[in-house]
């Protein structure tokens, strides 16, 4: 036998044992057999040139095959995850934001609690670093004084202001304040059936004047704030 | 997850579309179905040993082809062979993708036929 059918097996084996396990799992031990039922018919058609392209295309596709099992691996967990949990950053070109209140950058952090979320937002306006206050979503379709984490009233909120939320669906949530009965504030958060974005859509009246904004948000992977990522 | 239309994958990918149309007949295994496009591509489509692999496992991932349960005699292949057969999904869009193929070649002959007249 050949040196180079000899030395090709050698090499040829040893990479495609490298190949995830993921990879082995649905071809089996076909790729191995492949190639050593190949290399001999390659060497007699097209001699060492053969052998290296044969070799090159193992070893070239490794990475490439390391590559997508690790993305496979963290679009499951993404998937299996809660659809609004992690940190989202806001895309500039397909939102729409309210001039008065268009930031150069936003994020929004959603973190599950036992009765809802932690919704943290914050981004770059005017060159800045802001962060809005961390607001709890209760999505039960009850009505609950606006106050801070600590039940404190909020300064600035009108008297007798109630927030509410919903969840219609659980890619949906629901969420605004009012007075009275009269809304002054509110928003639908709608995260994508394959959870890669989400979109908002929000309507109101703030510190500056009334506004209008439907912001896309896309997820942040890895999370920079998860501790398994960490 | 949502399950993909055969629409979907349109254009399909040219190893894609070779390995499909490899299974058309019945269960084949990987060598069998690199010696198929080699043949049938006189040997212009070489599908190396990594690339046909990562094509079938893209295959299966898509619903596309499955691994067949079925193995024949030991005395008649080797026994350790997987076979790879097409799903009704993966039947589905190579018709699509013939059909539109086909559509191509009508447009590219009705342009030659409009070249001639003029």
């Amino acid at each position: 036998m050949s040196a180079w059918i000899r030395g090709g097996r050698w090499i040829y084996r040893r990479v495609a044992r490298a190949y995830p396990h993921e990879f082995r799992m649905t071809c089996g031990d076909g790729l191995d057999r492949l190639g050593d039922d190949m290399l001999p018919i390659v060497f007699r058609e097209q001699g060492a040139v053969g052998v290296l392209r044969m070799l090159g295309d193992a070893v070239i596709r490794l990475p490439f095959e390391h590559f997508a099992t690790w993305t496979d691996t963290l679009k499951e967990m993404a998937m299996n995850q809660d659809p609004f949990e992690g940190t989202w950053k806001a895309n500039p070109v397909l939102s729409n934001f309210d001039p008065k209140y268009k930031p150069e950058q936003a994020f929004l952090r959603f973190e599950p609690t036992e009765t809802g979320y932690l919704l943290v937002a914050y981004g770059i306006k005017d060159g800045q670093a802001v962060a809005e206050r961390p607001t709890a979503i209760v999505a039960d379709g009850r009505k609950r004084p606006v106050v801070d984490l600590n039940g404190r009233p909020i300064p600035g909120v009108p008297p007798g202001a109630m927030q509410y939320g919903n969840r219609p669906d659980r890619h949906t949530l629901e969420g605004g304040v009012e007075v009275d009965g009269k809304i002054l504030g509110g928003g639908t958060y709608q995260v994508s059936a394959d959870g890669k974005t989400l979109t908002v859509t929000t309507e109101g009246m703030g510190i500056k004047g009334p506004f209008k904004t439907t912001a896309v948000f896309e997820r942040v992977m890895p999370d920079p704030y998860s501790p398994a990522q960490a | 997850m949502p399950r993909r239309t055969p629409e979907s994958f349109l254009p399909l990918k040219s190893h894609w579309f070779h390995i499909l149309l490899c299974l058309v007949d019945g269960e084949q295994h990987g060598y069998g179905i690199r010696q198929e496009v080699l043949e049938r591509t006189q040997g212009k489509v070489p599908l190396w040993p990594a690339t046909l692999y990562g094509s079938l496992k893209r295959l299966i991932q898509a619903g596309l082809i499955e691994e067949s349960g079925e193995r024949p005699a030991a005395e008649l292949d080797d026994a350790r062979r997987r076979y790879y057969k097409l799903t009704h999904l993966g039947r589905g869009v190579l018709d699509l993708e013939s059909e539109r193929l086909k559509d191509l070649v009508r447009v590219l002959h009705a342009k030659r036929r409009q070249g001639v007249r003029t």
